[in-house]
């Protein structure tokens, strides 16, 4: 009897995928769908509940509770997909929130298009999500256009022109590299002294640094993840290039493993990102504060793009006049984002959005800062370098 | 002949595990394969069967076809069979599947259409499976059919491991100790049916044995190893009398009481 | 019924096809949004995997853990093919089965001279190399993947949207289970389990133990091509390196061994089970890999032979009983 209690429960798991979520129409609903495996990947989430529930006990958005869906991902793109998928047609959100990584989040267009749910990104860089030219899809960071000009200017006319590039091959950072180089190439006529493509979670890049030496750069650009970042840093000292070889990293150094990590190593360092923790506006002050508490971090722009996107989310959807007709809804949240301008939070620079569906319209923050660590270790500090506000159709 | 072998030769490192053994065996015969521990008798079983390669120089022959270097299957499609010392049953497969995949060389239809599933490999699947559960019968084993054979005793794995060299319909079949560590009953009952089968199939056989009244009772013919060499052949009553056999089991002379007790015939 | 039993068991083929009309009805009958085709052509699609993995692992017995890299392959030769020459399904899905099939070659010839935990090392490096080689060749997209990989079209219908698309991962999943029984039902089925138990008493018996060993590879190698090739045209047609590493191997292998090692539904019912529960632990994603890990020890220790020998076994013992019981009449 036993054994057909077993078989008879595993036929009941089949039948409840077949069973339908009941509906609860007074809600409005915001799924989530998130890389959270790091200790900072579940932080990013519990920021977002906390948030939702502090709203929820404030009562609501015009009166209207808020129910909120959170997915991992894992940084896949086939669970990223599962997961848009499920949000737009099983769980019927109003918006989505997502993803950490862009090869996940540019799957994820097509299908929340073709649902007709708005997404917003809190954390993808690559250009190439806006450029697929979606009326649903709004990016809260800079896009990795506006990175590689700021970044490009910057090392040019103030570091030099012979830049050696080490990156490994995860999607942004090969993407920051590349672009720079690309960039380089059109503006200046230079090429790269020295170039590599790393292996994947490699933790000796000794070999490369030492070659990268030999070009004898003024500048080395070493694009990586968190990890490959710090490690390559580290290293760059062990192989003797010297102080006086400027390095750049990619948006990935904002956040605060890689000055506690590296420690001295990052010392120097230069990146450009949307966010500095050394932001002297009260604004930023209190967030800084607040995260620490709460979280125990410094916050990255990782952290504050999130507050920034939830803190925009919220004036938005309490635009919107909910009839109960899903899609009309979901199009009313879309055109409320869109019509989101010049949002000052903690981001470095004012977040628009427009009607269109391109790039120009839809790549929210155009203010790039350029960061500088000035010291390393587990007590860090910044200082910013400068702050450029480019045209909405710049480096396209 | 059947099986020949000329100039045998296997050395392990500096061992001579067999040392040029010409064997002659004729169709319809059961050969007895005796000897001490360690004198050769299941490497020439693992030559012959192809388990290992001969030394340079060897040569065997089988049923007309030269085997010195053919690998096992080849030598089992020839229609050589053997059982093992260790019986190697397929613990993780039905009795009735144990004995159809001895079947395998026989099986008449082609890849093509297993894969593509066509009905009359159904069919014929099925004719193999009656013919195989006949067999079984026939050692007593159909009850069990759909048994693991993991599950059988000890005496019935003898019999199912008999039963899986026979599926194969060979024409020689090798016995590498059939009874070992049975009760004296189940080795009457196993050399019974052991008689039956050859009777049916027409089967020639090479028995190793260490109980020698088995061999004594059974062999037609009896061949003698004793460190890798060929040191007598010929009948049971001829073999009892020898003197070479003799010391090599037991290392000296000896009268023929003590000798009956010594092979207890 | 036992009449129509014995039909079936006659003409498997009719099962089949009686399956392929209950599966097409289900999406107008039971499926209340998309997201459930989406997530039936992902148990489709592992299924088509797991029952090629149940021939190399559970019927031939050879430890592979390189099989992720052989579902890229057929994956990367169907998003080559649109990328580069814009092929669709109905092309790329043959050419891809063919590929992988090779690269089947390639991964049985290490099985040839290893065995268990050495095989494993030779596989799973193999297959993480398949991974690597894409994730660092410009020509196969490396990180940015492949994207907007079109949906096939047949009769003036294009199969862009995950209803849609059931109707064509749902054949290709019957197919592919139908070989694979015609296979393991046959005499190669035996040999397989043969040389799995014992290849040198396999030999002996007249199998040729390469031979199997290289058919099981090519033949479970062929199904992950086809899997392959299902899943990069699943709209919304983009692959990345990332979905084929280490933790989707051992999924893998969970939907295999959860379902039965060596028994011939032990993929299907492992892939169905296994990709259900993890889709409805999705919102528990802190406890999920936790689930995961517990599900396959408590397996290993409680159920070693999976779901698949669990059921075996109630039907035997029944037959048992009923034999028994005819006899004490």
């Amino acid at each position: 009897m036993k054994k057909i209690k077993i078989i008879f429960s595993s036929l009941v798991f089949t039948a409840s995928l077949l069973m339908s979520t009941i509906a609860q129409a007074e809600n409005i609903k915001i799924g989530v769908s998130f890389r959270m495996l790091s200790d900072v990947g579940y932080k990013h989430g519990m920021l977002i509940e906390d948030t939702v529930k502090m709203w929820n006990s404030q009562g609501g958005i015009n009166g209207k509770k808020i129910d909120l869906t959170l997915y991992n991902d894992e940084c896949k793109s086939e669970k990223g997909v599962a997961n848009a998928t499920k949000l737009a047609y099983q769980d019927k959100v109003h918006v989505i929130i997502g993803s950490s990584c862009s090869s996940v989040t540019l799957p994820m267009v097509p299908v929340i298009t073709k649902a007709g749910v708005p997404q917003i990104i809190p954390h993808s860089t690559s250009s190439k999500i806006t450029m697929t030219g979606s009326e649903y899809i709004f990016r809260v960071p800079v896009s990795s256009r506006f990175y590689k000009i700021v970044q490009g200017k910057f090392t040019a006319e103030q570091q030099g022109k012979k830049i050696a590039y080490i990156y490994v091959p995860d999607q942004a950072s090969m993407v920051f590299a590349k672009e720079m180089m690309k960039y380089m190439k059109d503006e200046y006529g230079v090429d790269p002294v020295y170039q590599v493509q790393a292996g994947e979670k490699e933790t000796d890049f000794r070999s490369f640094l030492m070659k990268a030496k030999a070009a004898n750069p003024d500048v080395i650009v070493l694009s990586g993840l968190v990890d490959e970042t710090v490690r390559m840093l580290v290293q760059s000292y062990e192989v003797g290039i010297p102080k006086s070889v400027h390095r750049v990293a990619n948006s990935v150094a904002s956040k605060v493993e890689v000055p506690t990590n590296a420690g001295k190593a990052a010392v120097g360092v230069v990146y450009s990102a949307a966010f500095a923790a050394s932001d002297t506006r009260p604004i930023a002050k209190k967030f800084v504060k607040m995260v620490k508490s709460k979280y125990g971090v410094t916050p990255g722009h990782d952290f504050s793009q999130m507050q920034d996107l939830l803190d925009m989310l919220k004036p938005a959807l309490e635009q919107v006049n909910f009839t109960g007709n899903l899609a009309a809804d979901r199009n009313a949240v879309r055109d409320s984002i869109a019509n989101i301008k010049n949002f000052t939070g903690l981001a470095s620079g004012p977040i628009s959005f427009c009607a269109a569906g391109s790039p120009e319209c839809r790549d929210g923050n155009k203010t790039p800062v350029m960061i500088k660590y000035t010291r390393g270790g587990k007590n860090w500090k910044t200082a910013v370098a400068g702050t450029v506000t480019f045209k909405p159709s710049d480096g396209l | 002949m059947l099986l020949k072998t000329k100039k045998l030769m296997k050395a392990f490192g500096g061992l001579k595990a067999i040392n040029k053994v010409d064997f002659e065996l004729p169709k319809n015969e059961i050969r007895g394969i005796i000897g001490p521990n360690g004198s050769g008798k299941s490497t020439f079983f693992n030559l012959v069967s192809g388990v290992y390669d001969p030394d340079p120089g060897s040569y065997i022959e089988f049923d007309g076809h030269d085997i010195t270097e053919e690998p096992p299957h080849k030598v089992g499609e020839l229609g050589l069979a053997r059982t093992f010392q260790l019986l190697r049953l397929y613990q993780d497969m039905s009795v009735i599947n144990n004995v159809m995949s001895g079947y395998h060389t026989l099986v008449p239809y082609r890849f093509i259409d297993a894969v593509v599933g066509r009905k009359k490999i159904w069919d014929q699947e099925k004719v193999i499976k009656e013919e195989m559960m006949d067999l079984l019968s026939f050692v007593g084993l159909a009850d069990y059919a759909e048994m693991n054979a993991s599950e059988l005793s000890g005496g019935q794995r003898r019999l199912l491991v008999l039963a899986r060299a026979i599926a194969g319909k060979p024409k020689l079949l090798m016995l590498d100790e059939p009874a070992a560590g049975l009760s004296p009953v189940n080795v009457d009952n196993l050399m019974k049916i052991l008689m039956r089968l050859k009777e049916k199939y027409g089967l020639t056989l090479i028995i190793i044995e260490h109980i020698l009244k088995v061999v004594m009772d059974t062999c037609s013919k009896v061949t003698v190893l004793d460190h890798g060499e060929k040191i007598a052949e010929g009948t049971p009553s001829q073999i009892k009398d020898d003197n070479a056999v003799i010391e090599a089991y037991l290392g000296k002379k000896m009268d023929d009481e003590e000798m009956r007790k010594a092979l207890a015939v | 019924m036992e009449k129509f039993k014995d039909i079936i068991r006659q003409y498997p083929f009719l099962g089949f096809i009686i399956a392929f009309f209950i599966l097409m009805a289900i999406p107008s009958i039971f499926f209340t949004d998309l997201y459930q085709s989406h997530l039936s052509s992902l148990i489709f699609i592992n299924i088509i995997v797991a029952a090629g993995l149940n021939i190399v692992k559970g019927y031939c017995g050879q430890v592979t853990v390189g099989h992720v890299g052989l579902y890229a392959v057929g994956s990367y030769t169907a998003g080559c093919m649109f990328m580069y020459l814009g092929a669709s399904l109905w092309i790329t899905l043959p050419v891809a089965i063919l590929v992988t099939g090779l690269f089947g070659v390639a991964f049985a010839i290490p099985s040839f001279r290893l065995e268990g935990p050495y095989l494993a090392l030779a596989t799973l490096g193999g297959g993480e190399a398949i991974r690597l080689f894409i994730e660092n060749g410009e020509f196969f997209g490396s990180t940015y993947g492949i994207s907007s990989i079109s949906q096939p079209e047949l009769f003036g219908i294009t199969f862009d949207t995950p209803d849609k698309y059931y109707y064509i991962s749902m054949p290709v999943m019957l197919i592919a289970i139908y070989f694979s029984f015609s296979v393991l039902r046959s005499s190669i089925g035996r040999a397989f389990m043969a040389v799995r138990e014992d290849p040198i008493s396999a030999a002996a018996s007249g199998i040729n133990v390469k031979k199997h060993k290289m058919l099981a590879f090519i033949l479970s190698a062929m199904f992950a091509g086809a899997a392959g090739a299902v899943y990069a045209h699943l709209p919304p047609g983009y692959i990345h390196p990332n979905n084929y590493t280490v933790i989707e191997m051992v999924t893998f292998l969970a939907m295999v061994v959860f379902g039965g090692l060596g028994h011939i539904w032990g993929g299907i019912i492992g892939a169905v089970i296994i990709t259900i529960v993890y889709d409805l632990t999705r919102p528990l994603y802190e406890y999920q890999l936790f689930i995961f890990g517990l599900t396959i020890v408590l397996t290993i220790l409680f159920m070693p032979k999976g779901i698949g020998g669990f059921i075996d076994k109630y039907f035997i013992d029944r037959r048992f009983k009923k034999k028994q019981a005819v006899a004490d009449k």
